[in-house]
């Protein structure tokens, strides 16, 4: 158990330190939801056709799902990537290490959230100048992230289930692609799921994203915390049968 | 003293169809270095990730140090250090930075952390080089870092899957002296896949050859060479089939121990070639076969391995392979 435990924060520790050395990759990944909030957020919301809650401003409104849906993509590819490790030898020697192999898998699905955070970093200094208005609250700037954190490992825990069924590098992006653009349109992060039809609704009540980003909407942008337990509560269910599925489908990954 | 490795009647399939062990028995010394020689696909790989319990086998038992690999997997990796054959550091961080998170798995402490990877780094040559990224590594500097990662914990057995592939000659020998000192200062016993003759030869106490799933022979090089008698005389063929006829007269020559038939030669092993070799040149005549070339060779482990396995290793074409995919793998 102490060995788990400790191999979870050197798992997060090692991510610090590539991130360290390069972050290329984050201010990459940060030119898409940036056009987001920069160009499509105050286009759309001249046309006044989506209602937002409390009459915030369209980009205000689609801010918090930009940026998780960011976030989400990264997890995905960054769960992904660990099916690569397979085809170098990490994963084989950390299957040989003290620490139980659940606790790589779910230490290696955290520390995405790790890049996650630092990619949310980004992108609010941009989101601050072009005008949105966030909650002047550190409390609950700090609160959105934790949550942003935990829903990351879960995210990343679903694309190690999806690549656990592949045999091949070559099929990541579009995996990746077909993971994350249902779970983003088919959420509350570009208008409020009243506005969904029928069919689309109810699939959004299970979508993850959907919670992430109504907690992350409310201690960020609107203040309205009345869903919080419900979301962090999704949040949670969703991060725990996720690492159960991911560790069970892990096995498939080591054969 | 107890047995290393204890394995027996193992067997692995897989996807219910592919037999990549079929009954191995076999028992390592603790303390010797220990080679598994044989053709790609011969289920070396398969056998040490059955022994470093990343992998549950099909039927039969495995031990280490008598721990069961199955039952005792958690207290045998605390034994066991284990270099894969693939590259297994991450290239984004520095050589440092790779042991030290491997140094906070293993759970050393942080008084002594630091000092011990400043020890593997240096004895394995990095120490210049620990701060430096390790995509900035040449493949034989990215071998060493992962045997100094070995190293960090001081293992009772290590377990080496084809620990030179790739590697130019002067790179293999550090390697390899590098690991017989480790051998010696420790008593690390050293369990290692190759399909490098000369490997297996030079640095290996034990030697077991390994074709198809199943263990062929087992003993020292020495043995082995010696096992199939004094001298080897090759005939190199073209075209022309020998026919089954004249291999039974071969054989039946009074000096002859054995004929191995090998792809476009006939090896005839002999107590002395100059006495037997007229004889055996007129079989070959009357059969109306003219050997393109004659050799006298003493035995080497190729031979042997032609004689249990039945055909010679191939080389050339798999590690320029495995050699292009370690690149692109450092190269990111």
């Amino acid at each position: 158990m102490y060995d788990s435990f400790r191999n979870f924060f050197v798992m997060i520790e090692l991510e610090l330190r590539r991130l360290r050395h390069d972050r290329t990759e984050l201010y990459f990944r940060a030119v898409q939801p940036i056009l987001w909030i920069v160009i499509y957020g105050p286009v759309m919301g001249t046309a006044r056709a989506i209602p937002t809650p409390g009459n915030i401003s369209y980009t205000d409104f689609i801010t918090p799902g930009v940026l998780i849906q960011s976030t989400t993509f990264l997890c995905i590819f960054y769960g992904l990537m660990m099916v690569w490790e397979r085809d170098s030898g990490i994963l084989k020697k950390l299957l040989v290490t003290p620490a139980s192999r659940y606790a790589t898998v779910i230490g290696r699905s955290m520390a995405s959230g790790v890049r996650a955070m630092f990619q949310g970093l980004i992108i609010i200094p941009v989101a601050l100048l072009i005008g949105v208005k966030f909650i002047p609250n550190v409390a609950y700037f700090v609160s959105a992230f934790v949550i942003i954190f935990f829903a990351s490992g879960g995210f990343a825990a679903i694309s190690i289930l999806v690549a656990s069924f592949m045999k091949t590098r070559e099929r990541f992006m579009g995996i990746g692609q077909a993971i994350i653009m249902p779970l983003f349109f088919a959420s509350n992060a570009l208008y409020p799921i009243q506005m969904m039809p029928d069919a689309l609704k109810y699939f959004s009540t299970v979508n993850p994203l959907s919670y992430v980003v109504d907690a992350a909407r409310g201690l960020l942008i609107t203040g309205d915390l009345s869903n919080l337990l419900i979301d962090v509560a999704a949040i949670a269910v969703f991060d725990i049968v996720l690492f159960i599925l991911a560790s069970i489908s892990f096995k498939r990954i080591i054969e | 003293m107890e047995d290393a490795v204890d394995v027996r009647n193992l067997v692995k399939v897989y996807d219910g169809k592919i037999r990549a062990l079929d009954g191995v028995d076999l028992k390592v010394k603790a303390g010797i270095a220990f080679a598994l020689l044989g053709p790609n696909g011969a289920g070396k790989t398969t056998l040490i990730r059955i022994l470093t319990t990343q992998l549950r086998p099909t039927s039969g038992d495995a031990y280490v140090f008598g721990l069961d690999v199955v039952r005792e997997g958690g207290k045998i990796r605390r034994l066991v250090s284990y270099v894969p054959q693939e590259m297994s550091v991450w290239t984004d961080i520095s050589g440092y930075e790779n042991l030290l998170v491997y140094a906070k798995i293993f759970g050393i402490s942080s008084q002594e952390r630091k000092k011990t990877i400043d020890e593997a780094l240096e004895s394995m040559g990095l120490g210049e080089a620990a701060n430096n990224l390790v995509k900035t590594y040449s493949g034989g500097m990215v071998r060493r870092l992962e045997i100094a990662c070995a190293l960090l914990i001081k293992p009772e057995i290590m377990f080496l899957d084809e620990p030179t592939i790739g590697l130019d000659p002067s790179a293999k020998k550090i390697v390899w002296e590098k690991l017989t000192s480790f051998k010696k200062e420790y008593g690390v016993t050293v369990f290692f896949n190759t399909h490098y003759m000369d490997e297996a030869d030079l640095y290996s106490d034990q030697i077991a050859i390994i074709d198809k799933g199943k263990i062929v022979k087992l003993g020292s090089a020495e043995e082995l060479k010696r096992s199939l008698g004094g001298e080897i005389i090759t005939f190199s063929l073209t075209g022309n089939n020998i026919s089954e006829a004249s291999l039974k007269k071969l054989r039946e020559l009074r000096f002859v121990r054995d004929v191995i038939v090998g792809k476009a030669e006939v090896s005839v092993l002999v107590e002395d070639a100059e006495t037997a070799l007229p004889d055996a040149i007129e079989i070959l005549r009357i059969e109306k076969i003219s050997p393109e070339k004659i050799s006298i060779t003493k035995p080497t482990l190729d031979d042997v391995f032609l004689k249990y396995a039945g055909s010679r290793l191939e080389t050339s074409g798999r590690i320029s392979e495995v050699a292009h995919v370690r690149d692109m793998i450092r190269r990111g």
